[in-house]
């Protein structure tokens, strides 16, 4: 078809009015969408936070009758001011995929039969009573999420830990970010980060360890990138184990060998105080120093336990800890030239430059994760570079609640939404809260997330409730707990949206509503709580996630602990969980409050947010008259530590010559059980493959698109190579992304953990490859 | 992976293609027959550039970028496109290679086609919201429905400055997507060098739904 340009115009001019393309276009379906009726800007927006990683960006919503139609950034959020990613954009489509779990079923006879859901939550609760009663209370387990709201996380605490008195209340976020609290823990007594993500505006030098944020934190980068371009002096470093997209936009790429980031942490440190960059007054006022256990182990046998003994040392002392760690040395164990160690010290040493470091999977998935996060901190304490805008050693987290969720309304075994388990004090008032006699709640924390899925296959834990996640794609070592769970006499019930590989050995699958289907909050990695109305409603029985648990728990008796009506149980809800932190240093703000707004930050005292921490000028929780107040722990000084560097749990030997590291990219999310149904990001991303280097497969005769076998101790999976792909490892690394449920990388993968947070290392194996 | 071999290979090829054609370009073509003699210098590189750009790509009228291919690479009206053309995985500066051609705009000899410019190139991290298609299959069926485009030209009165139809966030540049000549044909406007867009077309894509306005019922309440 041939419009003469000024013909068309000139018609269009004529007829005021411009016809619309279909007319000008007959013949041609126009646009590729189904449409609903009604025009365009007749949309109402409605505020959530996304619904994938822990950036946790502000989104609108455009509803249009029942449903959602399309998504812009909210430029009321100061997180993303408006800009989103890919997956943000087109994450409502995520609700309509055409396989959408909208009806429970249940195991009768070894097949899954359809069921009204009343009668499925009936045999739950059945269940669990029956296996309490011939196993005893620890043998009934819940396994929830970063991605629960925190309402979803709350009622689930409040009926296992509460109301049945067992702590086996664990989530996925253990495997996520336990490593990041311990590491908060040790160093400063207080979980979460003191920064904000102001941090990146503010900042002149910007380190990220481990971190491919250009993928897994996209909108958190381009601010990044974007501060570059206006102030032009900032410098970013990429300290990795592949060069990725991030490697690539950064001003210096640095390649170390796994688990080396230990040495090259404490290489920093050397140099800085060699050259006399230490700050004194700050280490002097706001730090002591401490050293703990070496040789702590792996965890990969069962009932492994650890439990660290700090011990107070002088600074003479961690300095000649150090001695081990000069540039020279460092550089022999992680590859990384002592010339760009000393670029890296000075970098943080140069007093006049503000420096922030980002992490998140590549320290915490770790073996020595808790070691790795404190001597990262370490670097910013020594320097007195912390708690001060563009100051900031930054903890970010992958799901949009495991902060929210997880760490602050403490689903894991040995917490409560306020303190720990073993402390009776922290029981006392969670007695008190949630109503129930005194000694309700167990003082024994039980198992951690992979300690948890061993006991279901040993056979203590005999039921298990798991909701969105999806273990049996990403538990390390996969075999061993898929067996398990499949085992006779385990009773496993999955709520979830969509079908997955976790629901296929689930004897009860419960319908749930997603993201917008409920009204619910998450809390983002900078301390922020974003809160979500019910936008549109949910398909079929579909039911939110916190709902099936009320409905059980009544079911089971305790209809005084829930007593809310499904009309409005959020409000009141949210209001009983913040009195668990009615306290300045972790303040919530009200139902009101966080309904109006897009996103409140905690400590939110006296109707105003908390950006920095552990600062006076910001933190008003922090003693008077005192520079920094680093009141997590009793004396208000942050802990120094002397670790060392020691190697992974699995090293490439001669018949396992590689590392296998494994991740995410940007267009999925985790196992991609949403994001692989939403056309445009399934399209970009259609399957998994494995990076190689270039020479690496050239020495196997390997060519992009050809397939290679990888093999491990414990499995082997079988995918097409990538050579000069997305990412490229060096030569004896190879990277897996993770989200394909037909290749599943977990298979391979090895379940060793960090002995303090017990936080699985996702990031390093042996394995080899071989040509099939 | 043997699509995107061939597509990198494309993107070789059209990108060896530009290389020879600026070649060419820098060629004295003195002497050379069919070349009309007497211009200047520039005026020769001027009409070689010309002479070798198709007339439907010079006046922007082949139909190719229209209304209909500009939503079929959207799912809901202000989406961020797909990347319609094949792209590496792996560039070294990914960032100015998008803004190469999407920056400024110009023709791209391999795509025979003027390209599109960006109304957002503050934002360098192209692949945050734009990818390319590696596979027309879909992982399950949705049922994904969205509402319709804007209907274009609503004018309030017969031959009043249509108000704009569409969210301006980072689409606030006018001109990139309504002028030169890779823009849609059916959006394109003849009175761009008047410049101010906004001082006779206003932005009516509101949030919610329409509401009367309500005067307060007494001060102060
Ligand atoms: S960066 Fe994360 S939170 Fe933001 S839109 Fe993308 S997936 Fe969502």
């Amino acid at each position: 078809m041939k419009v003469n340009r000024r013909s068309f115009i000139k018609s269009a001019a004529a007829t005021s009015a411009m016809a619309t393309a279909a007319s000008l276009f007959p013949g041609v379906s126009f646009a590729g969408w189904k449409k609903l009726e009604g025009a365009s800007g007749m949309i109402s927006w409605q505020k959530a936070p996304c619904r994938f990683c822990g950036t946790g960006c502000g989104v609108l919503v455009g509803v249009s009758g029942d449903r959602a139609v399309a998504v812009k950034g909210d430029p009321n959020c100061s997180v993303n001011k408006g800009l989103c990613c890919i997956k943000g954009y087109h994450s409502v489509q995520a609700l309509y995929g055409k396989d959408r779990l909208t009806k429970a079923k249940v195991r009768k006879n070894g097949k899954m039969v359809t069921v009204p859901i009343k009668e499925a939550l009936d045999v739950i609760a059945a269940k669990i009573k029956e296996t309490i009663d011939k196993h005893g209370k620890d043998s009934v387990a819940m396994y929830g999420s970063g991605q629960w709201t925190i309402p979803d996380g709350y009622v689930a605490s409040k009926l296992f830990k509460g109301c049945l008195g067992t702590n086996n209340v664990e989530a996925n976020a253990r495997l996520c970010m336990a490593s990041a609290v311990t590491g908060f823990m040790t160093s400063f007594g207080i979980d979460e980060p003191m920064g904000c993500y102001e941090d990146i505006e503010h900042a002149d030098v910007m380190v990220t360890w481990g971190n491919n944020m250009a993928e897994m934190h996209p909108v958190l980068f381009s601010r990044m990138l974007a501060s570059r371009k206006r102030k032009k002096d900032v410098t970013i470093i990429d300290l990795a184990t592949r060069t990725t997209r991030s490697s690539q936009a950064s001003d210096k790429s640095i390649l170390f060998i796994p688990n080396t980031d230990l040495a090259i942490a404490n290489a920093i440190c050397y140099e800085i105080i060699r050259n006399g960059w230490v700050n004194k007054s700050f280490i002097k006022n706001h730090t002591t120093f401490h050293k703990g256990k070496t040789n702590i182990g792996y965890g990969t046998e069962d009932h492994f336990s650890f439990k660290d003994k700090p011990e107070d040392i002088s600074f003479q002392d961690y300095k000649n800890f150090l001695k081990d760690y000069t540039p020279e040395k460092v550089e022999k164990i992680s590859g990384v030239s002592a010339r760009d160690i000393k670029y890296l010290a000075s970098l943080y040493g140069d007093p006049t430059k503000k420096v922030t470091s980002f992490w998140c999977m590549g320290m915490n998935q770790h073996v020595r994760g808790t070691w790795i996060n404190n001597l990262v901190y370490n670097i910013h304490l020594l320097t007195g570079k912390i708690s001060t805008p563009g100051n900031s050693p930054f903890s970010l987290t992958g799901q949009p609640s495991a902060c929210g969720t997880v760490r602050e309304v403490g689903t894991l075994t040995h917490k409560l939404p306020y303190g720990v388990v073993m402390k009776q004090k922290a029981r006392e008032k969670a007695e008190k809260i949630w109503d129930l006699p005194a000694g309700s709640i167990d003082p024994k924390p039980t198992y951690h997330t992979v300690e948890m899925f061993r006991a279901l296959d040993r056979g203590d834990i005999r039921f298990m409730w798991i909701q969105v996640t999806n273990p049996m794609v990403t538990m390390p070592n996969l075999n061993r707990y898929r067996n398990g769970a499949l085992r006779e006499d385990r009773f496993v019930v999955v709520s979830d949206v969509y079908p997955t590989p976790t629901t296929d050995i689930a004897d009860v699958i419960l319908p749930a509503a997603m993201w917008i289907e409920q009204e619910g909050m998450y809390g983002n990695s900078e301390r922020r709580t974003q809160h979500f109305d019910e936008i549109v409603p949910p398909p079929g029985e579909a039911m939110s996630d916190t709902w099936q648990i009320i409905e059980v728990a009544r079911r089971l008796g305790f209809k005084k602990q829930f007593p809310w009506s499904k009309d409005d149980y959020i409000g009141p809800l949210w209001e009983e969980y913040r009195r668990f932190h009615d306290n300045p240093k972790h303040n919530m703000a009200s139902y009101k409050v966080l309904k109006a707004r897009s996103g409140v930050q905690w400590p939110f005292v006296n109707g105003k947010e908390t950006r920095w921490r552990f600062n006076p000028k910001y933190d008003p929780a922090c003693k008077k008259g005192s520079k920094f107040d680093f009141y997590g722990k009793k004396d208000g000084k942050a802990w120094i530590w002397a670790r060392p560097y020691e190697p992974a749990a699995e090293s490439p030997d001669q018949e396992y010559n590689f590392w296998l590291c494994t991740g995410r990219v940007i267009e999925h999310w985790h196992t991609g059980s949403m994001t692989r149904r939403v056309p445009i990001l399934h399209e970009a991303m259609p399957e998994s493959y494995v990076e190689i280097n270039p020479e690496d497969a050239m020495d196997l005769g390997v060519v992009n698109g050809e397939k290679v076998k990888i093999v491990s101790r414990r499995g082997t999976v079988t995918m097409k190579a990538s050579i000069n792909g997305r990412g490229v490892p060096p030569r004896g690394t190879v990277f897996v992304p993770f989200f394909d449920e037909s290749y599943l990388i977990n298979e391979v993968t090895l379940d060793a953990f960090c002995p303090i947070s017990k936080q699985a290392d996702y990031k390093k194996c042996a394995v080899r490859l071989e040509k099939v | 992976m043997k699509k995107a071999d061939k597509n990198i290979g494309r993107f070789v090829f059209s990108f060896a293609a530009i290389c020879l054609f600026g070649a060419f370009m820098a060629l004295p073509v003195a002497g050379a027959p069919d070349i009309p003699q007497g211009f200047d210098s520039d005026g020769e590189k001027i009409f070689n550039r010309y002479n070798d750009t198709s007339l439907a790509a010079l006046t922007g009228t082949d139909g190719r970028r229209n209304l209909n291919t500009f939503y079929e690479l959207r799912q809901y009206p202000g989406s961020p496109p797909r990347i319609p053309h094949a792209v590496p995985f792996f560039y070294k500066d990914d960032n100015s290679n998008c803004l190469a051609c999407h920056g400024r705009g110009g023709y791209d000899a391999g795509q025979d086609a003027y390209a599109p410019v960006t109304p957002h190139p503050e934002n360098e991290s192209c692949f945050q919201c734009h990818v390319p298609r590696r596979t027309e299959d879909l992982f399950v069926e949705i049922d994904w429905q969205s509402i319709s485009p804007p209907r274009l030209g609503r004018s309030q009165l017969g031959g009043s400055p249509p108000a704009i139809p569409h969210s301006l966030q980072l689409r606030k540049d006018c001109l990139a997507c309504h002028a030169g000549p890779a823009a849609v044909a059916e959006i394109r406007v003849e009175h761009a060098s008047r410049g101010n867009c906004r001082q006779c077309h206003v932005s009516m894509a509101t949030s919610g739904l329409k509401k009367e306005f309500q005067r307060n019922q007494e001060p102060g309440q």
